[in-house]
């Protein structure tokens, strides 16, 4: 593989990182909550103290490296400011302070939420992509059967669902209804395991409603993607040479079509991951999982700042990743991309 | 086709255009027409559309808490077919009425996000150079980006900025506020369609031949580039008002929306916090969700075949 | 054919994933005698800081005062009852307390708890309000009561006493909400710093039960603090448990995966009461939903560039007053709270029984006598049905209110209707608590604060003694905590008035006529006092103490006797009181899960583990399904 394509394609990802902490800077001065309004409703609150509070966050530093005084005139660089102590600090991993756990690290609480996400999503990944190649990659095939239709319909109808769309039903009949899952949360609290299985078991109840929304939410798209991708790779001079060879319908797809087809869907997969986490919100929601969805909503009616824009940064810093090792992967598989 | 290009003269020129198109036109509806799922999406989007226009002549005025007229959750029957919220407010009443704000937010969110999209899209593509590189930075750098986490985050800084005053140009301020989030974090996509559209058309003989005549880049870019990517800028715009309609109720769900105006998603926002699931309210979750799954879906079908129509070749989504 | 057999065993596999998931409810697990008792306690507040002294939350005062005691406790009727201390008494001449802390009493580490803590954790205050006046411990919310209660000086002459320096003639010093932390834990931190300490649990306290788990955002765990001093409760485990919506949790009550629920609406308050097994309580809450009127420049004619009330009227209390009958309060209880809470009156709360009056001239709901006070005050309509002022603009009036409680846009539309009738239009905004909380302040409060609104339709929550709801109404909490502006010289007599007050007999009468005088000019409208609607299961726990008796919940109340009055259910018919309930020593209910073993707490194994079991899975169906598929698509060849 070519160092300079290399070499360029990892220069972006960072200029774009860099740019995205940027962004996070801007946005943070420019929201309008700060750490001390959280105490506002108190009937014993003075003006005095919101100024320390102001203090204490360091919020009355001036935002730029540079000063302009007035009185003596002068220009002086590299004062004490906002800017520097927060690209220092981002680059370090610290991400300052939640307002709203009251001066709790922003990394502690993003790593709480971490891996409940990563299990949700991983694992809603692993049956979408299953499930959706296998539906788009048939119905592709079959296009314009019956089971095209079917298929391309309820993929349509699951890729226009918000996902607590999907969600809501399922906790009115399988939860509220029948009782046969728990309403929300990823394991029973306060319970007390007496092996490992048991645990894992009560972890596995708890998934199971918030897997299949987060699952179907994403089996539309990919079945909608590798439908074209198959119908565009069927027309293709290979898969007519190779049905003249006297393969097998069947072969032709499992060994030549599909595995074409899924050139672009690698890349697509790869790309989707950083959204997905995004997308998945509001099933986090629905089913209290205690995710970065269900925190990124917390702390956005907590005016949180510093934790969303944690979570912000983490989401962003993912997908730029994800979009390089699609890049490298694409590269890899399909030699023309390097030149 | 002749070999040889012949300017015809400038009177006649004007008319033949005009049969064309309508012969484009001819054309195009028959091939729509052909396409059964761009059909059945039309139908539902007509349907949709008219209600959207006229909710009062369905179902009168929007209910309020003081003029509702049923008790707290009652379940569907002959006075209120789709049940009534915790208020005592017709269900039905309701979703005709979120039919309007939805519809609206996602017509201006997919306007903004259109003219952004569309302008950047052909000034990149058309200049070219220095101007084509630093626009198409910027629309990378937003194609990367989360766009509903940068959404839930924009929306207090935009409320910030439009203020708290409760309507500007008649709209409440924070279904302004959804609908700039909406267009700032969705315009890229349509800016890259459109810029590679854009780049195909300069090099193609009859801009050559304006250069040549003496007309300026804008006028080129009105008047021979524009009608040209106007085909992809309805494809385009059809397909962001469903993402338009799917965002706007997801920021709704989450409580972004306005109590005071209830869009679909904000209704179902009301569902879940008053406790429907658990009280197995279904009346109150069905009617909006199902309206915001067939609107998404009408799009789509409609955007899908229109992509199919008007640009064979520009397929594949990103 | 073999496409169908897949399909079948694929659905079968699922089906049988599904129950046997289904199936492993916490219902059905084994039973195993050593079992711990685990309370669990159901909320919508999310747990903001374990710290007492930063807490912004009910339910963070629960965490705390479950760890750490008061230095007196509150009873049944929020009488004092012993707390850190044993016993006190007031000194002859009435300058000082005495209080008793126990001997022998120890912190849950096993460290003496002695005065030596109790003069600590009070010191913190003492130097704050020294310092800077009150307001700046922590997140400014407990030295307030320090101050009320005059305390100017602690002493701890020996182990067991503390005497308190205080010419306050009231009875305040015993109701301080001054928690007592340990002193060799915490002995390096300031009253500067204190509030900004990170209270990591677990934490060493002496209450029943101690903080030893917190995963924010999903719940905390406390246990049965094995050195307590007072009656024990029956569990031996405390779990308050954070849900995102009231929903999810009702469900889990009825399911028995919670013991107690706070903060139910009314629709789920009444699904709840046709179980058996659960109990719902409606208590009066001691606080309120209210219309604040902005009502700057009252009393110092000061005025606002670019912002302030948007018309004079809002200045003027005849027009307040003729506003206060337009709105029908009862329509507001029954169709808003689902008829659970009480009518408002005055600003203070009638669970406040000792202090709350009604007014002496109570306004009734009555539109057309609301239009002839107004025409009556000067305020016409004009030929489109507009009220104008006297200033001959049409009066519009701008409602804002914070996301924090659905009731409030409910609210909102009744009063927008209801003033909508007056000819007086309402625009109505929903915005956050922050951005609303900073929108009110006036310019006092700091450059570039306008206090551009007209109503602010929020509400408050109070402490026992009722100077806090009197507090917001002086003219110095203009710039803080006012939602009022307004500002009133001879109210602010009579709230230094009360204070010195030397009998409980004379602050009432006080109290009373300031009740009366707010009411009177309608600075605020009192819409409702909405209660605290909760429910619980009488299957496991029994022995549930309403605190106040007669309209109190058992939880999230004042003090920890809800907790250690609880009994196990299964010995109720014998109607034992709650005396004592010795724990580990009964077998548990069926309701509870699993076996004691390994802890709940670190989830990585749990993690790892699950990611190894899926990966198995997954590969071995992928193998499985690649073997499968491929035959099939052999036989399903046509061509």
């Amino acid at each position: 593989m070519g160092s300079r394509y290399l070499a360029r394609k990892f220069g972006q990802a960072l200029v774009t990182i860099f740019a995205i902490v940027l962004l996070n800077f801007v946005l943070f001065r420019m929201m309008p909550g700060s750490p001390e309004r959280v105490l506002l409703r108190n009937p014993y609150l003075t003006a005095g103290k919101v100024e320390q509070v102001r203090k204490a966050w360091g919020l009355d530093a001036p935002l730029l490296p540079i000063t302009i005084a007035v009185d003596p005139p002068g220009v002086s660089l590299n004062v004490p400011n906002q800017l520097t102590s927060y690209i220092g600090a981002t680059f370090s991993g610290d991400l300052g302070y939640s307002f709203k756990f009251r001066g709790a690290p922003v990394t502690d609480v993003i790593g709480q939420r971490f891996w409940p996400t990563i299990l949700l999503i991983g694992f809603a990944e692993i049956i979408a992509i299953t499930v959706g190649l296998a539906i788009g990659s048939y119905a592709g095939w079959k296009r314009g059967s019956l089971s095209d239709r079917v298929g391309s319909g309820i993929s349509l109808v699951l890729y226009s669902m918000p996902y607590f769309v999907i969600g809501m039903p399922l906790i009115l009949i399988f939860a509220a209804g029948l009782g046969w899952f728990p309403t929300s949360g990823m394991l029973t609290v306060g319970a007390t395991y007496s092996s490992f299985l048991d645990q894992l078991f009560d972890f596995g109840r708890h998934l199971v409603l918030p897997l299949a929304t987060v699952s179907l939410g994403l089996i539309g798209g990919y079945s909608i993607i590798m439908r074209s991708s198959i119908i565009e790779t069927r027309a293709e001079d290979y898969v007519t040479t190779a049905r003249a060879k006297g393969l097998t319908d069947g072969q032709v797809l499992s060994r030549h079509a599909f595995p074409n087809a899924m050139l672009p869907m690698v890349t697509l997969i790869a790309i989707n991951l950083g959204y997905v986490v995004a997308g998945a919100i509001t099933a986090e929601v629905v089913f209290n999982w205690p995710g970065l969805g269900t925190l990124t909503v917390d702390a956005l009616s907590a005016r949180d700042y510093p934790v969303l824009q944690g979570v912000f940064l983490l989401l962003s810093v993912t997908v730029v990743l994800a979009n390089l090792v699609a890049d490298l992967v694409y590269a890899f598989l399909d030699p023309r991309v390097r030149s | 086709m002749t070999a040889a290009p012949v300017d015809p003269p400038v009177h006649s020129l004007s008319a033949e255009r005009w049969r064309l198109r309508a012969q484009n036109l001819r054309g195009f509806v028959r091939r729509f027409a052909s396409r059964t799922d761009g059909v059945i999406g039309f139908v539902i989007l007509a349907t949709f559309g008219i209600v959207a226009i006229a909710p009062e002549l369905l179902v009168g005025p929007l209910q309020t808490a003081t003029t509702a007229t049923g008790h707290s959750l009652e379940a569907p029957s002959g006075v209120h077919l789709f049940g009534t919220d915790e208020l005592g407010r017709d269900i039905l009443n309701l979703t005709i009425h979120g039919a309007r704000i939805s519809m609206s937010i996602g017509l201006l969110a997919t306007a903004i996000t259109i003219v952004f999209g569309a302008v950047i899209g052909i000034v990149a593509g058309f200049t070219g150079g220095r101007t084509d590189s630093a626009l198409m930075r910027v629309t990378d750098f937003f194609l990367v980006l989360p766009t509903f986490v940068l959404a839930i985050i924009l929306a207090p800084v935009i409320l910030d900025i439009v203020g708290t005053g409760a309507e500007i140009f008649g709209i409440r301020a924070t279904l302004v506020v959804i609908i700039v989030v909406i267009g700032i974090t969705s315009w890229a996509t349509t800016a890259r369609i459109i810029r590679s559209q854009t780049l195909s058309i300069r090099e193609r003989m009859f801009v050559d031949r304006a250069r040549v005549i003496g007309a300026g880049p804008g006028h080129i870019m009105r008047r021979h580039v524009f009608p040209n990517v106007v085909n992809l800028i309805v494809a385009q715009a059809v397909i962001t008002f469903a993402l338009a309609v799917f965002t706007e109720t997801t920021l709704s769900f989450i409580g972004l929306g306005d109590p005071f105006a209830p869009s679909w998603g904000q209704i179902l926002n009301a569902a879940q916090s008053s406790g429907a699931p658990g009280l197995e309210a279904w009346w109150y979750i069905a009617p909006p969700a199902i309206c915001v799954v067939l609107v998404v879906l009408a799009f789509t079908l409609v955007g899908n075949a229109l992509d199919d129509i008007l640009n064979p070749k520009m397929r594949g989504r990103r | 054919m073999n496409r169908s057999t897949f399909r079948a065993r694929a659905a079968r596999i699922l089906m049988t994933a599904g129950l046997a998931f289904a199936a492993l409810g916490p219902a059905t697990a084994p039973v195993a005698a050593a079992e711990p008792v685990v309370l669990r306690v159901g909320t919508t507040q999310d747990l903001d800081s374990l710290n007492p002294y930063a807490t912004l939350l009910v339910v963070g005062y629960e965490a705390f005062q479950l760890t750490y005691n008061l230095l007196v406790d509150f009873g049944p009727d929020l009488e004092p009852v012993a707390g850190f201390a044993d016993s006190w008494e007031r000194a002859a001449d009435g300058q000082s307390w005495t209080f008793h802390i126990r001997e022998g009493m120890k912190w849950s580490d096993g460290e003496p708890a002695t005065s030596a803590d109790a003069c600590f954790s009070w010191q913190f205050a003492i130097d704050s309000i020294a310092e800077n006046g009150s307001g700046y411990l922590g997140a400014g919310y407990i030295d307030p009561g320090v101050e009320e209660a005059g305390v100017t000086k602690v002493e701890c002459p020996d182990a067991n006493t503390m005497i308190a320096t205080t010419d306050d003639a009231s009875l305040r010093i015993l109701q301080t909400y001054m928690p007592i932390i340990p002193k060799h834990i915490w002995g390096a931190e300031t009253y500067a710093t204190i509030g900004e300490a990170v209270f990591d649990a677990p934490l060493i306290g002496t209450g029943p039960y101690t903080a030893v788990e917190w995963q924010t955002g999903q719940f905390l765990r406390l246990q049965r603090n094995p050195n307590y001093w007072g009656t024990q409760g029956y569990a031996d485990e405390v779990d308050i448990i954070i849900y995102k919506t009231a929903d999810s949790m009702a469900q889990a009550l009825k399911a028995g995966e919670v013991d107690y629920v706070r903060g139910v609406n009314a629709d789920q308050l009444n699904a709840l009461k046709s179980d058996p097994n659960i109990q719902t309580v409606a208590g009066s809450a001691n606080g309120w939903t209210q219309l604040a009127f902005n009502t700057y420049g009252t009393g110092t004619g000061k005025t606002i560039k670019g912002g302030g009330p948007s018309t004079p009227a809002l200045l003027d209390a005849a027009f307040r007053d003729a506003l206060g009958y337009a709105v029908d309060k009862q329509t507001l209880v029954d169709r808003v709270l689902g008829g659970y809470g009480d009518l408002g009156d005055t600003i203070v709360p009638p669970v406040q029984t000792q202090w709350h009056v009604t007014p002496d001239k109570p306004r009734t709901f009555d539109i057309e006598l609301a239009k002839q006070k107004l025409d009556a005050a000067g305020y016409k309509l004009d030929g489109s049905g507009n009220r104008l002022d006297k200033e001959n603009n049409p009066i519009t009036l701008r409602m804002y209110m914070p996301d924090s409680d659905d009731n409030y846009p409910k609210a909102a539309q009744f009063i927008a209707d209801w003033y909508g009738q007056l000819g007086i239009k309402v625009t109505t905004q929903v915005l956050d608590s922050g951005t609303l909380g900073e929108l009110v302040l006036p310019p006092e409060a700091g450059d570039g604060y306008t206090a551009d609104y007209d109503i602010e339709l929020w509400g408050w929550s109070w402490n026992v003694d009722p100077s806090g709801e009197l507090q917001i109404f002086k003219c110095d909490a203009i710039g803080s905590s006012s939602d009022s502006q307004y500002c009133n010289p001879a109210f602010d007599k009579l709230y230094d008035d009360q204070l010195a007050a030397p009998t409980i007999e004379a602050r009432k009468a006080i109290i009373a006529q300031m009740q009366n005088l707010i009411y009177d000019e309608a600075v605020y409208d009192v819409l409702y006092y909405d209660s605290n609607l909760d429910a619980y299961r009488t299957d496991r726990f029994a022995g549930w103490q309403n605190q106040p008796t007669a309209n109190g919940t058992p939880m999230f109340t004042y003090g920890v006797l809800g907790y250690t009055r609880l009994t196990n259910a299964a010995l109720v018919p014998t109607a034992a009181p709650a005396t004592e309930a010795p724990g580990g020593a009964t077998p548990a209910p069926s309701a509870a899960p699993g076996d004691s073993g390994a802890g709940s707490g670190d989830s990585t194994p749990l993690v790892l583990g699950g990611l190894v079991v899926v990966v198995v899975v997954v590969g071995y169906y992928l193998w499985r399904r690649r073997q499968g598929a491929g035959g099939t698509m052999k036989d399903e060849g046509e061509e």
